[in-house]
């Protein structure tokens, strides 16, 4: 008799998803699937307001990574104004990098001590209830407040930029409404409350060797462990250097051969392709010239420094150099690098931000521009979860008639999908009991890839998710919900 | 951006105000804004673990929240007790998480209430309904007496 497993809700994952994996007699895994079940409404919510609403109103896909959507709309909509990424003022370029290193920061910092540290520091078969940032807390108090005062640092720059912590307002057409006051550049160069960007910088070093100490005893389930080839895609600059704000886009398959040739990011339409399953309301991009079953691509911190040639900061670079020896410069296809890849850009964005709080720009006066309308503008940066893009079209009284968004949580799908495949064939096939250390694997495979299913489906309101085990009569044996 | 003395509490307003009557505890703190010199005021969409860092620096927390059930007169102070929940989400941490985060990390010990009104509609829009601004009301009264009470930290 065949079963199914449904996980419902998956845990420490932005939004709403749901598992489900089929058993066959013997508890042989016939597949698995990884369904994001939640209405995807927004593109067309926002069809019909005036297109300076849009890097307001798309903020509200997500509470965890507004800031993303804000830059990500307000680059398409600089077009819309008649302003090309290369025509902004200096100062209003440096202030939406300096917003957009800040929430990156503040998010990376997010997942991993409050998401992954748990996975990481109490291990596979630890109880349930020891699984959760407050169990890392009475365990680690030091590591616990160093995450606490690093994402804090984060949102400190996105409130002095934006007025908000979250959804507050930064970028309009064109520009940015305000720069920073010399007072307020200097409260993130001294160790106050808060800790200087200094500080930071040696925590992000600190959080890098706790990694790669965990490395050196876990190597063998980390390189083993949701392990398969797949595309990486993300920015890259003119030299081939990371890129987080704006660049070409860059793939490489999984050996390393390039697939799409740093091409500009409003050719994205000509390249790409979405999928679409019935059992998802979340859509599969792919490469066109691959089609969709070798077209996909991981997106977020490991493809990113898999296709980038180096990183532009001295210590990231040689955090960089220290990765890409693993698999000796090729492309890395294990899940769990995720988390350190994501600490090499924590550290990435502590210098860079370092870099700009001693740019005079980021205190200059010539914030907007504006140029002649044009009907089209296109935003694509790297959000923290990977690869973010934004198209608007509006008519001639400034009206949007056409919105389309693939999210970073979108181009991941296909690898999610695959990281479940692999668990449940892998870990979970033919085991004669599912236990919850089982499970929890399925879990840990879809965390590392931090998705954020809100935005990923454009979905509005209360966002839990779900596992489930069916037999092969179609009869549920095993569940797991959270909220 | 640097530090100013420390106030006697700190009013933390938990909710959206796009979502009706969800955006009680943002309306209540609107209602103060400017008029309390003894409480900072801060607002939330949802609590996250770095609130138990601020929490940590006031005697006095009061946070501030809709609610779904019936309370006597539409609204109700009540003890915050810390539990070290674990069901946790980056969504959604309970002020009685936040309270235990901050003994746990900080061993700081402020007096801590959840200060609930009744709201009873929570779809899309910016307005609350009829009855969630009479506990409103109610809930400001009250408060306003409170303060007249109590001039020093509880």
């Amino acid at each position: 008799m065949s079963k199914k497993i449904v996980i419902d809700p998956v845990t420490r994952v932005e939004g709403h998803g749901k598992v489900t994996i089929h058993l066959g007699e013997d508890n042989n895994v016939q597949d698995a699937f990884f369904h994001i079940v939640e209405f995807r409404g927004f593109e067309r919510f926002i069809q019909g307001h005036p297109y300076w609403e849009a890097p307001i109103l798309v903020q509200r896909l997500c509470g965890i990574c507004p800031v993303s959507h804000h830059l990500a709309a307000a680059k398409a909509i600089d077009q819309l104004v008649g302003i090309d990424p290369e025509q902004l003022p200096n100062t209003a370029t440096q202030i939406r990098r300096l917003l957009h290193y800040g929430q990156v920061f503040q998010s990376h910092a997010l997942h991993f001590f409050y998401l992954a540290s748990p996975d990481l520091l109490f291990g596979l078969e630890a109880p349930a209830e020891q699984r959760n940032v407050v169990a890392v807390a009475q365990a680690n108090k030091e590591l616990a407040k160093k995450g606490i005062l690093m994402r804090k640092f984060g949102q400190e720059v996105i409130q002095a930029i934006a007025g908000k912590r979250i959804h507050g307002i930064s970028a309009v057409p064109g520009g940015v409404h305000k720069s920073l006051k010399p007072e307020e550049v200097q409260h993130f160069l001294e160790d106050d409350q808060t800790p200087s960007i200094y500080t930071m910088i040696d925590w992000a070093l600190e959080v890098l060797n706790f990694i790669k100490d965990y490395h050196r005893k876990n190597a063998q389930w980390l390189e083993s462990f949701a392990n398969y080839p797949s595309g990486h895609l993300g920015l890259v600059g003119a030299n081939g250097e990371l890129e987080l704000y704006h660049g070409n886009l860059r793939a490489k398959d999984a050996n390393g051969q390039i697939t799409l040739n740093d091409i500009p990011t409003n050719d994205y339409i000509h390249n790409f392709n979405e999928g679409v399953e019935k059992w998802s309301y979340m859509k599969f991009p792919y490469l066109k010239d691959l089609g969709q079953n070798r077209g996909w691509n991981r997106v977020g911190p490991l493809a990113r420094v898999n296709v980038c040639n180096y990183i532009s900061t001295p210590l990231a670079e040689r955090e960089r150099q220290i990765f890409m020896e693993k698999t000796e410069g090729r492309p890395n296809n294990a899940t769990m690098f995720y988390h350190w890849a994501r600490l090499i850009e924590l550290l990435h964005c502590a210098e860079l931000m370092k870099d700009l709080l001693h740019d005079p720009a980021i205190q200059g006066t010539e914030l907007r521009k504006e140029g002649e309308r044009r009907p089209e503008g296109i935003g694509i940066i790297e959000a923290p979860r990977g690869t973010l893009i934004h198209h608007y079209i509006a008519d001639e009284k400034g009206m949007i008639t056409k919105c389309n968004l693939i999210v970073s949580t979108t181009h991941n799908n296909e690898a999610m999908n695959r990281a479940v495949r692999w668990v449940a064939q892998n870990v979970i096939d033919k085991q004669p009991d599912i236990t919850e250390t089982l499970l929890n694997q399925v879990e840990i495979a879809i965390r590392a890839y931090d998705p954020c299913l809100s935005c990923a489906t454009h979905a509005i309101g209360k966002m839990p998710l779900h596992l489930s085990i069916y037999d092969n009569n179609g009869k549920l044996i095993n569940e797991k919900f959270k909220h | 951006m640097k530090s100013s003395s420390i106030k006697r509490g700190l009013l933390i307003g938990i909710g959206n105000d796009a979502r009706g009557d969800d955006g009680l505890g943002w309306a209540f703190l609107k209602k103060l804004e400017g008029s309390t010199n003894h409480y900072d005021i801060v607002w939330r969409y949802q609590l996250q673990v770095e609130d138990a860092e601020l929490i940590s620096r006031y005697p006095e927390v009061v946070f501030v929240d809709a609610c779904q059930t019936a309370v006597p007169n539409g609204f109700a102070l009540e003890k915050c007790k810390a539990v070290l929940g674990f069901d946790f989400s980056t969504h959604a941490v309970e002020p009685t998480s936040i309270l235990a985060l901050c003994q746990e990390l900080y061993q700081a010990y402020p007096l801590s209430y959840i200060f609930k009104i009744q709201g009873y509609h929570w779809d899309l829009g910016k307005t609350l309904s009829t009855a969630a601004r009479k506990n409103l009301e109610n809930a400001l009264d009250f408060w306003h007496q409170r303060s007249q009470k109590v001039t020093a930290p509880l």
